[in-house]
């Protein structure tokens, strides 16, 4: 019998606690355990990008990492952006305004990496928009009313700024 | 796809990894990043007893410029690497095949450690520190070694790592003044790994080549050297003539295989093609300096 | 809250977001060999012996039934027909522990040659004992006719290999009993369908079963059908009377869901020399895989019936064939036979245009219906001459004539209106809730559903609730595919919503909103539509090559009849997500498979589907003849997945100067030679 281990985990701002299996992905961990069901998964092979949270300041795939490895890491799942607020955070605004979803399974993982891209850099071009999103699949919107919606997010933020306060660990660059 | 089960420790200093190591030797595999083990493990193609993270393991993360080289912790990820200004002035061979490794959040995990240990031939920096003639720290039982990159991919997933030992650092020397590389890798369509890549690193003096190394991804069971087409770069002046040739030689001392990828000839036919590319791109850039 | 926004806060509510308590996660041992006898199971909690049902073909490809040798056992009865097809379940109340347990069960196989290659599977051996022929349809259309000996003759094999669906949230279900009734969650385009898909199979009273929608992660025709694996989660939920949970894996949709296109054509177009087509002459032969339960019993027929495209053609004999092969069941995927049938009839049109050195649309100009008129395969073929006159002019061709990187797709469009659809509205405490029979699967119908409540009631948007299929709250339905839903499921509801505006109007003279938001009510509709409606379109691509080989997509313009436009952001997103997957169907998507029978593509991303980088910006135009239902709007989900291929295919042809007749395009072919 494998020993299970113990983490901890903020997650959305609240520190998680608990004992684990060593092979649960975090992704599981964040679904199952934590019940943040936002987080998708679509491929198994790190392909789709459904999963993607921001973990310590940077997208990255949930699938494919293991919950103890996060274990010390503050991750935000798409329930973290807006989470207290009744509003929307100008990144999901902004795909709602834009029709940046159709079906809403990828959409999570698309706002996150937009997200983490919009904290990153200014002024952003269709051409980097498409690359930073290019480990995120979408099937059903061909991709042009994300670009669209990015660029109008892209716009928010830079209005509006940034209403989470807890990530402060992802450098502004211009 | 979930992974079956293992033990899973994740010490805090390199000598309990290494402790852990030596106490499972054959069943305990280091685990970096993660990108290309657990993607293994939850196919179920590999079935590993006790993974050992380095997770929590502090001070493996750093790009750091030092009198003959730049250093690179082990846990360092693929996206500090790509977007290092460092690593884009000094090596931009390195900086190509970091643009286009997997893709942005796999790059936000994968790290280099990861990325060699792994010894896949269709990793791609393998390649790069071959051509960049760069060494790779092992410490193990014994402290601390240093095996240079060109002998250190033995096989397909085989390294020259003993099995207590681990990757801790890449240092990558500074290169003569007039020195420039590049990465070429060619995907097919949405395909995870490439039909073929190539790393090229020059130096040149004068209207000549004084240094040449080439090295190549996804077309033979190791990442590794292609001596004889650097043999007619070496010394000479890289004209068209020069480099077709070159290239030529690379694509035929390839061993590269039928599968899904592409038949044999496809392969050494791009491998060929990239190879040219390469060059030429990199003599551009170290003309440039 | 609305749709847009529970989504974009992550709090959708998909199959696999469901937990209860005492669940229990299924899993399936599945066969590693495309053909072979079963020796020996071990280790697997259900095996045919106690779960012997059969799938019964359901949704979009739904036919009469097949023979019944050919019917797709829920777990292998003695021999297995493909890599991935199940043999035996597993369970646990840990979905770790279930994956386990997949590897803990031992078959035993005594492997036989596969039959691989549609076409060889028609000299090969029957695949099974008893059936007479490999052919599980064959099937003429249209009259032998003698060709002019004048004429020339454009001879073509076509072959539009398999794709997977791949919708990004992969088919799952959740099933639970109490003792008397079955409720089952599913991620579906029809819970009616596999309301009476369940029924059938497990042999229960319909009215014991309740199918409830969830949000649906996309589906793209796939999500139409009922599974082996769907039926054995039911029987487990029955058996054990605990919710169960089955969730496909990536791996498990390349291998076992069920995939489409696999059609080869092989064609002879007939024409004049000054261009008029005169005649078609061949054979479509549809990949049909190792059972049925999918649509190759349909797929054939409907194709060879649209290989008039949009054009008059006088005569035609076309045989129509669906063959046993050692692969999963063909299923429908975006188009379901539309995309095959036009991109045989405008690859030939392309290769008359270059046999007579004529301009391509020139070619189509002169042969476009002048007149609608019924073609000798049995289609309806509307007049088109003139929306073709309009999209020369709307896509601009005149600019491209002349460049070599220029492709063009004149099609046809047929709406599976046949049928007609269901809805409900129920106006309870001052709020609408809105039940369809087409179930949205990513076409966002909540959208245009609001609108015209708004339109006909003039209720604000945000006291609409626009609810997921529930047979327990809708008598019956139909389905979300063949771009019926704005067509049928828009004209339900407009009908409905006509029907409780009658009543207001009776009970308090006129209808006021006041009256409708301050009462009870509640009304059915089935708009009954029996008739095959169609719509015209054209795509223009251009291309560069780079010098690998690899083709770069620099325009993809569309212009399409889609009536009135229910809502232009959703129209735009169906033609861009449809565009997509049509340059995925060209360039890189492909379920291949080696000559035993053994799949090659193990991830979402080796299966070709493309991410942004890969794919330009989309342009359309709408060309606006309304359709005749209440909604007069018409269908366009399906039309980028025809006219894309087509289109793009010409354009790489133009530019590589090689002949394309297959899809996907693979790489080596268009590596370009090197001067020595």
């Amino acid at each position: 019998m494998v020993s299970k281990k113990h983490i901890s985990i903020t997650v959305n701002g609240e520190a998680k606690e608990t004992e684990v299996e060593p092979r649960m992905l975090l992704a599981h961990f964040l679904r199952e355990v934590v019940g943040l069901t936002g987080t998708h998964i679509g491929c198994d092979t790190t392909n789709c990008g459904a999963c993607t949270v921001i973990m310590d300041g940077k997208a990255v795939k949930s699938c494919t990492i293991l919950a103890v490895q996060a274990n010390g890491k503050k991750v935000m799942t798409i329930e973290g952006l807006s989470k207290g607020r009744e509003k929307l955070h100008p990144v999901q605004q902004s795909f709602v305004d834009k029709h940046g979803l159709q079906c809403g399974y990828c959409t999570s993982g698309m706002i996150l990496t937009s997200y983490w891209l919009l904290k990153n850099r200014k002024n952003v071009t269709d051409e980097e928009i498409r690359a930073a999103i290019s480990g995120n699949l979408c099937r059903c919107t061909g991709y042009d009313n994300i670009v669209e919606s990015i660029k109008d997010a892209s716009k928010k933020m830079e209005e509006e700024g940034d209403p989470i306060e807890e990530h402060p660990e992802i450098k502004v660059r211009a | 796809m979930n992974p079956p089960a293992f033990e899973y420790f994740a010490p805090t200093g390199i000598d309990e990894v290494i402790d852990i190591l030596a106490k499972y030797p054959g069943e305990a595999k280091i685990l970096a990043g993660g990108q290309s083990l657990i993607p293994l493990l939850k196919a179920r193609i590999s079935s590993i007893p006790y993974l050992v993270s380095l997770s929590e393991v502090k001070g493996l993360s750093y790009v750091d410029e030092g009198k003959e080289g730049v250093r690179i912790g082990a846990m360092t990820v693929d996206s500090d690497i790509e977007n290092s200004e460092l690593i884009r002035k000094k090596f931009p061979v390195l900086h190509d095949a970091t643009e286009q490794l997997a893709d942005p959040l796999v790059r936000n995990v994968g790290t280099i450690g990861g990325n060699l240990s792994h010894a896949d031939p269709a990793n791609d920096l393998p390649a790069v520190m071959i051509a960049l003639d760069a060494r790779i720290s092992v410490q193990g039982r014994n402290g601390l070694r240093e095996i240079k990159a060109r002998d250190f991919f033995l096989d397909t997933f085989t390294t020259a790592l003993e099995a207590e030992e681990v990757l801790t650092e890449v240092t990558i020397p500074f290169w003569g003044k007039r020195s420039g590389g590049a990465y070429v890798k060619f995907k097919k369509n949405t395909w995870n790994f490439s039909v073929a890549a190539v790393a090229v690193q020059l130096e040149l003096e004068g209207n000549k080549c004084t240094r040449a190394n080439i090295a190549t991804t996804s077309v033979s069971a190791k990442s590794g050297r292609m001596e004889s087409a650097e043999k007619i770069l070496a010394g000479k002046e890289l004209t068209h003539e020069v480099i077709s040739k070159a290239a030529s030689e690379v694509a035929a001392s390839a061993q590269p295989t039928s599968d899904p990828y592409g038949t044999e000839d496809y392969k050494r036919e791009i491998l060929k093609r990239i190879t040219r590319e390469a060059i030429r791109k990199a003599l551009s850039r170290a003309g440039e300096n | 809250m609305e749709l847009s926004e529970k989504l974009v806060r992550g709090e959708g509510r998909f199959v696999d977001d469901i937990q209860m308590p005492g669940m229990l996660y299924l899993g399936f041992a599945r066969s590693q060999y495309a053909r072979a006898k079963i020796l020996k199971i071990s280790g697997a909690q259900l095996t045919h012996k106690e779960v012997n049902f059969e799938v019964v073909e359901v949704g979009e490809g739904a036919t009469t039934g097949g023979p019944a040798a050919l019917s797709h056992p829920v777990l292998a009865n003695g021999h297995v027909g493909y890599v991935g097809q199940p043999v035996a379940a597993v369970y646990s109340d840990d979905r770790y522990v279930a994956e386990d347990l997949i590897d803990s069960v031992e078959i035993e196989y005594e492997p036989m040659k596969a039959i691989v290659d549609p076409e060889d599977s028609l000299k090969r051996e029957v695949m099974y004992p008893g059936v007479k022929s490999n052919a599980i349809v064959d099937r003429y259309f249209g009259k032998e006719f003698t060709p002019d000996p004048s004429d020339i003759v454009i001879e073509r094999k076509i072959i539009n290999r398999r794709i997977a669906t791949n919708p990004i949230e992969p088919r799952g279900i959740v099933a639970a009993y109490d003792g008397h009734k079955l409720t089952v969650w599913v991620s579906t385009q029809s819970a009616h369908s596999i309301k009476g898909g369940l029924s059938e199979a497990l042999k229960m009273e319909p009215d014991r079963i309740r199918v409830v929608q969830v949000d649906t992660g996309g589906a793209f025709g796939l999500k139409g059908g009922l599974f082996p694996e769907y039926v054995v989660a039911c029987y487990l939920a029955m058996k054990e009377r605990r919710p169960v949970k089955w969730i496909e894996t990536r791996r498990e949709h390349l291998l076992a869901s069920r995939p489409g296109r696999g059609v080869v054509a092989n064609l002879k177009l007939y024409a004049k020399k000054d261009g008029t087509i005169t005649g078609l002459k061949g054979e479509v032969i549809v990949d049909n895989g190792a059972f049925t339960g999918g649509s190759g019993e349909f797929s054939p027929m409907f194709i060879a019936r649209q290989l008039a495209g949009a054009y008059y053609l006088p005569n035609a004999y076309v045989r129509a064939v669906s063959v046993l092969t050692n692969k999963a069941p063909q299923g429908p995927y975006r188009g379901a036979g539309r995309p095959e049938a036009m991109y045989f009839i405008e690859r030939l049109m392309d290769g008359l245009a270059d046999k007579l050195k004529m301009d391509p649309v020139a070619l189509r100009l002169i042969n476009a219906a002048k007149e609608t008129y019924t073609s000798p395969l049995g289609m309806q073929v509307e007049k088109s001459r003139q929306f073709l006159e309009s999209a020369i002019k709307e896509l601009n061709y005149e600019k491209y004539r002349d460049r070599e990187n220029v492709g063009f797709a004149f099609l046809i469009l047929y709406h599976a209106t046949a049928g007609g659809e269901s809805a409900r509205i129920k106006v309870e405490n001052g709020r609408l809730k809105v039940w369809t029979g087409g179930n949205a699967h990513g076409q966002r119908h909540d959208i245009f559903i609001k609108t015209l409540l708004k339109e006909e009631l003039g209720v604000p948007e945000d006291i609409v609730d626009v609810l997921k299929g529930d047979t327990d709250q809708l008598e019956d339905g139909v389905g979300a595919w063949g771009s019926r839903s704005s067509m049928v499921l828009s004209s339900a509801v407009i009908v409905a919503a006509g029907k409780i505006k009658e009543q207001i109007g009776k009970k308090h003279g006129k209808y006021t909103l006041k009256a409708l938001l301050e009462g009870k009510w509640d009304e059915y509709e089935f708009f009954k539509y029996d008739k095959t409606e169609s719509s015209l379109g054209a795509n223009l691509v251009t291309v560069d090559m780079d010098s690998y080989g690899r083709v770069i997509v620099k325009e993809c313009l569309s212009y399409y009849d889609i009536g009135r436009i229910l809502d232009l952001d959703n129209a735009k997103g169906q033609n861009a997500g449809g565009a997509v997957q049509g340059i995925g169907q060209t360039l890189s998507e492909e379920l291949a498979f080696d000559e035993d029978g053994l799949p090659l593509i193990t991830s979402i991303s080796d299966a070709g589907v493309l991410s942004a980088d890969l794919v330009p910006k989309f342009g359309i135009k709408f060309h606006k003849s309304e359709s005749p239902l209440p909604s007069k709007a018409k269908g366009i989900g399906e039309a980028p997945t025809i006219g894309v291929p087509i289109a793009l295919s010409r354009a790489i042809e133009k530019a590589t100067g090689k002949l394309i007749v297959e899809t996907p395009i693979r790489p080596e072919y268009l590596l370009p030679e090197e001067k020595a």
